[in-house]
């Protein structure tokens, strides 16, 4: 008699769909979900979209600013990070830190991850006021938190022997990193950066809605204006900017892993 | 100039992966090193380099300035004055392959530049032209710019030589300088280590008894950590047996 049974595996899935089930009635009816609101939301819907329209294009001219501002925003973002990464990355990585270092290294970067870059935006925006720079400070420590875990990772994994070379004939530990780590976790480090990159252009323009300056906060204020036609400028502003890097971060990460084989 | 002395190292589990080791280094030898996979001829070089933590036992590796280095208890800037003066000869696949050629040579004399210019600028020019002439003695100048990942593994192998001569050091240890190449590019391997030899003494661990016997000065037989040889190159069938652990056979 063997595990495999037809019904065993139709009985359990049907447990698991009957959990599910439960579970989002259970937090539909928590939450005061009734169909009237969905069937009020939308009516109102159609109307609500054509508000936007058409957009107010003689405001494309204020949107460059701000999508400067954001562009730049991500950018010294992504270079604070990648600095302030390598480092802490040694500290993360088995075969360069010891223990007593790597471990409590290793949980900060997951407590630091766990932390989403909207909360660490209303520390920094206590400590630096409203503006690109607090933003500047969220993104790089939320750099730091997947950066530094990644490059860790990348350093545990270099050849060994290659490292052992390049200590043989003196060097010492800084420069073993250099000409024997270094170039061996390159490849891994531009393209997790650009990835990073990527990932915060987009949570620029969220940090700009709340507070951190640049297109999103455009989107945000000319919603609270009630000028929803000029929301939709700003709207098209990050999306060219979010699709742009996107582009340009994908396309090099490309050329850089081709490269590898 | 080379003296090793009685190195013993446990591994976990108790087993005893250096049982004694003791020999010493004259001026003018070419030394090869034979014995099975595991029985301790790497592990002798990386304690002779400090890369490997000994038990007990003693390496003393007198300098350029006479001055004797007990390598195996050494640590810091000690340790690196004697690694500088030790020429490792990796196999070629332990170059830093997404650097050029040359960078890999240059690496060679990376103990006698500071770690502050390492990272500004790394080696002057009048130090790149010295690495394309240790090239030259290995006949791969033209290789130079090219990026160490797309050479060949007899070619890795020359560049790898190509650094120790750059380090100008005192001693050379070659690990298993012919383990991955056919015969035509081993044997060329061992015709750029043997003229070294005349100046420099150099050590190599080796898996063949026939290249041995053709180029070195002087041969050590490893079993199981022990030194179970050490004399001449012209090894017979009993010494062979002797080293690798074959019970004669007696034919009528």
């Amino acid at each position: 008699m063997t595990a495999y049974s037809a019904s065993r595996r139709l009985l359990r899935r049907a447990a698991i769909g009957a959990i599910v089930v439960t579970l989002f009635l259970a937090a539909a009816l928590r939450c005061d979900v009734r169909p009237e609101i969905f069937r009020q939301g939308l009516g109102q819907g159609p109307n609500f979209i054509a508000s936007f329209f058409p957009p107010l294009w003689s405001a494309a001219g204020e949107m460059v600013t701000p999508v400067l501002i954001t562009i730049v925003l991500a950018t010294s973002a992504t270079l604070l990070g990648l600095f302030l990464s390598f480092p802490v990355g040694l500290a993360a990585a088995s075969n360069v830190a010891p223990a007593w270092l790597r471990q409590p290294v290793r949980v900060l970067l997951g407590v630091e991850r766990a932390v989403p870059e909207t909360i660490l935006l209303l520390f920094f925006v206590v400590a630096f006021g409203l503006g690109p720079l607090a933003g500047v400070f969220s993104l790089a420590l939320g750099s730091i938190g997947m950066l530094g875990k990644l490059l860790g990772d990348a350093m545990e994994e270099v050849d060994p022997a290659v490292v052992d070379s390049v200590r043989a004939a003196g060097a010492t530990f800084w420069q073993t990193i250099r000409y024997g780590l270094l170039p061996q976790v390159l490849p891994a480090l531009a393209a997790h950066t650009l990835f990073r990159f990527d990932v915060n252009v987009r949570n620029s323009v969220v940090l700009g809605a709340i507070g951190a300056g640049g297109i999103g906060e455009e989107i945000a204020h000319s919603m609270g204006m009630i000028q929803y036609e000029r929301a939709t400028i700003a709207v098209l502003g990050s999306l060219l900017v979010i699709y742009t890097a996107e582009a340009v971060s994908g396309r090099l990460r490309r050329r850089l892993l081709g490269a590898e084989a | 100039m080379l003296d090793v002395h009685a190195l013993v190292k446990t591994v976990a589990g108790g087993r005893r992966v250096l049982d004694g080791v003791t020999f010493s280094v004259k001026p003018g030898e070419f030394i090869g090193i034979l014995g099975s996979s595991g029985a301790g001829k790497s592990l002798t070089l990386r304690a002779i380099t400090g890369l490997t933590e000994i038990d007990s036992g003693e390496v003393r590796f007198t300098g350029a300035d006479q001055s004797i280095c007990r390598v195996a208890h050494a640590k810091g800037a000690e340790l690196r004055a004697a690694r500088r003066q030790i020429g490792v000869i990796f196999q070629g696949l332990h170059l830093v392959k997404r650097l050029s050629v040359l960078e890999n040579v240059m690496i060679g004399r990376l103990g006698y530049i500071s770690p502050l210019r390492s990272w500004l600028y790394g080696f002057t020019d009048a130090e790149a032209r010295a690495a394309v002439g240790a090239l030259e003695q290995v006949e791969l100048a033209s290789f130079a710019d090219r990026l160490t990942a797309t050479l060949s593994g007899g070619e890795m192998q020359r560049v790898a030589i190509a650094r120790a001569i750059f380090q100008q050091p005192r001693l050379y240890l070659a690990d298993e300088p012919i383990a991955s190449l056919d015969p035509r590019n081993a044997e060329g391997i061992l015709k750029l280590l043997q003229p070294l030899a005349k100046d420099t003494p150099v050590i190599g661990t080796f898996h063949q008894p026939d290249f041995t016997r053709r180029f070195c000065t002087r041969v050590i037989g490893i079993r199981a950590g022990r030194v179970v040889y050490d004399g001449s190159p012209q090894l017979s069938h009993h010494d062979l047996n002797e080293i690798y652990g074959i019970r004669e056979v007696q034919t009528a």
